[in-house]
């Protein structure tokens, strides 16, 4: 059985961990070129649902909002789509939601809709899911945009969490994940509690943290490196999120 | 079933990632950045609904024309630190016309909940610690966006920039202690701990004053956390090193008894030049003082707050044992030791530019001076001894050769056997 890397025996990793960034790749290149179209589509599909409440808080109906979304990214990885759309922001997000705001206001037209998606989905919108999770958004009080930073914020540290649970999964840990992820907002239980239930020593258990700790902060710091142009841009856009929610 | 997050109270709910608390985890993640340009509310915004749906500028707080534009009824002078609870300016509260130093909070802090009840509760208990070793608070509150504290204004210099100017001697480590001691001691009689007793936070002004700022604040700012993410990182350099080691394991039960361990911290110091980690040596092992102070500082590091100084007034009375004992009979094993010195020499050797080393030079200068006493009385019993009968008139060079060579040996065995730290 290949053995996977032990989320808690490894330092805490560096920029050299992560793959080039997703939204400079796109911003160098132009779409055109098949790994900036393939870094654009990752993106979209992870930040699909963001877009998608922004939508619905906009006050379309499900299913129109379900069209637009898809006829939006359908666009948006078509060739030449980039050219006419400001790119003057220069994150990932800001420009995504500038872009839906041009589609809404100026390309938008719902009865052709289903023509020019052509049937062809560019990126898997689970629309009950969507649907499903739209209904837990808080009341309706919030601006779309703030509906979209606040979902951007919780896709991403969602985006992260995950990939932190699937290190420890890979490397047949996940317990000690469940049991050391409240340390990550310091709320968590005695390490000597948590020492107890996971037959570890006290010592082991800092020292466990303290790495879980340093590896949640890189996968944060490069999960958000994926959608600016520089490494600068990281904490601003790491306090734009925090003002988000 | 409503869950609440353990350190901001947020609500956790269903889209939570993964249960925690998103506001936290984004917080854990972001360092402070140098700049503390964090996210404000636009100006004019109502200090009700400020932050609720408008979109937030960015103000940094570090630019002296936007804090001046944005808190008019002070004349903002100049900014005189920073940090990362903050920048301080030194400010004229115009109506009063008094000089005052300003405290702007960060204004990310502002946007955490329950920020704007833990400001008012914190600042009303701030502005009770009136005592002289103590930096007051005279005023609070919040102007266009920015949350601010009025203080004393203390013309002086941190002890970090004390100890970095010079080694300090243990007299002077001597003489500070008490103060902060007494600062600690009525501060805890109020219940206020400090929790980020630091050189930073301790200030001496020009005529020798002892000062402690900053009470509170890292509770307000729930900041332990915050400090401990980042010197893990790396990314800033920051106070856990003074913290108490049940500050970092259990941020929210800590009591008085931390701020005696950082008080330890920052006692160990100022007698050896270096913070104690890991297994750290004694200070006597380091650097010539009486052994008595080791026992004092390490009964304020004890690890174990049972072990530890119970209360701060305990630290302040076997320091001044020690004090009294050297200060009437100097130990001849400890030849570095001086007496304590008067404030005002502290605060002559403060403020800087600080050239030089003084206390070691004062040290040095004493033992060469000994050296070429001696020197000279061993080279004149030698030009007896052997007989050597020396005419001023026409031997000078006879007297260089027999006087020079000696001083200048002897005066570098004395430069080496003097006693220096690091």
């Amino acid at each position: 059985m290949p053995s996977a890397p032990d989320p808690l025996s490894n330092p805490p990793g560096g920029a050299q961990c992560f793959e080039p960034t997703q939204w400079s790749i796109v911003l160098a290149a132009g779409k055109d070129q098949p790994d900036a179209r393939e870094a654009l589509q990752r993106l979209c599909t992870i930040y699909w649902y963001p877009l998608y409440a922004f939508v619905r808080r906009q006050r379309h109906n499900p299913q129109d909002a379900q069209d637009l979304t898809q006829e939006f990214f359908a666009r948006l990885l078509e060739k030449q789509w980039l050219a006419g759309v400001d790119r003057s922001k220069g994150r990932f997000r800001s420009f995504l939601l500038a872009a839906m705001k041009h589609f809404l206001a100026n390309e938008w037209d719902h009865a052709r809709a289903q023509k020019r998606g052509g049937g062809k989905i560019p990126i898997s919108l689970d629309t009950m899911t969507a649907e499903s999770r739209y209904a837990l958004e808080p009341a309706a009080l919030d601006t779309p945009e703030r509906v979209f930073e606040r979902r951007w914020a919780l896709t991403l540290l969602d985006q992260v969490l995950t990939r932190l649970r699937g290190e420890f999964a890979a490397a047949g840990k996940i317990h000690v994940f469940e049991e050391l992820k409240s340390s990550l907002t310091g709320g968590s239980a005695p390490y000597s509690e948590i020492a107890a239930k996971l037959e570890m020593s006290e010592g082991a258990v800092k020292v466990a943290v303290h790495r879980l700790r340093a590896r949640y902060r890189d996968l944060v710091r490069a999960e958000v490196a994926q959608t600016v142009d520089s490494d600068g841009e990281i904490e601003d856009e790491l306090r734009s999120l925090m003002a988000a929610l | 079933m409503s869950q609440t997050c353990s350190q901001c109270g947020a609500a956790l709910t269903s889209d939570s990632p993964h249960g925690l608390c998103a506001r936290c985890l984004l917080q854990a993640a972001a360092a402070i950045s140098s700049s503390l340009t964090v996210e404000a509310p636009a100006p004019g915004a109502s200090s009700q609904n400020q932050y609720a749906g408008s979109t937030p500028t960015a103000v940094d707080i570090g630019n002296l024309a936007e804090v001046a534009r944005r808190l008019p009824q002070f004349e903002v002078i100049e900014l005189v630190g920073r940090g990362g609870m903050g920048v301080v300016y030194k400010a004229k509260q115009v109506q009063l016309d008094r000089i005052v130093a300003l405290k702007i909070l960060p204004p990310g802090d502002a946007l955490s909940p329950g920020f704007v009840e833990r400001f008012r509760r914190e600042a009303r208990s701030l502005a009770k610690l009136c005592h002289p070793n103590i930096v007051s608070v005279y005023d609070f509150g919040e102007s266009n966006g920015l949350y601010y504290f009025v203080m004393e204004f203390i013309d002086g210099v941190t002890l970090r920039e004390l100890i970095s100017a010079h080694d300090m001697t243990c007299g002077e480590a001597l003489s500070v202690v008490p103060k902060i001691c007494d600062a600690l001691q009525f501060a805890h009689e109020e219940g206020v701990v400090h929790r980020d007793i630091k050189p930073e936070n301790i200030l001496i002004d020009k005529k020798g004053r002892v000062k402690i700022a900053d009470f509170g604040l890292a509770k307000l700012l729930r900041r332990e956390q915050l400090d401990l993410t980042l010197t893990q990182s790396g990314a800033m350099l920051g106070t856990p090193r003074y913290m108490a080691p049940e500050q970092l394991d259990k941020p929210d039960s800590v009591d008085h008894r931390a701020d005696i361990y950082s008080l330890g911290v920052v006692f160990y110091e100022m007698l050896t030049g270096e913070i104690p980690m890991g297994r750290f040596q004694k200070p006597s092992e380091k650097v010539q003082i009486d052994v008595r102070l080791d026992e004092i500082v390490l009964h304020t590091l004890e690890r174990d707050v049972a072990r530890r100084y119970q209360h701060v007034s305990e630290v302040r009375d076997d320091v001044e044992n020690v004090s009294r004992n050297i200060t009437a009979a100097p130990k001849a094993s400890h030849p570095a030791w001086q007496p304590p010195i008067a404030p005002a020499a502290v605060a002559a050797a403060g403020p800087p530019p600080v050239s030089g080393n003084s206390s070691a030079a004062n040290v040095s200068n004493a033992g060469v001076t000994l050296a070429l006493l001696a020197t000279l009385a061993a080279t004149w019993l030698c030009l007896y001894v052997f007989d050597l009968h020396v005419h001023f008139g026409d031997s000078i060079l006879l007297i260089a050769s027999h006087l020079l060579i000696p001083i200048g040996v002897a005066a570098a065995v004395a430069w080496m056997i003097t006693p220096r730290r690091r």
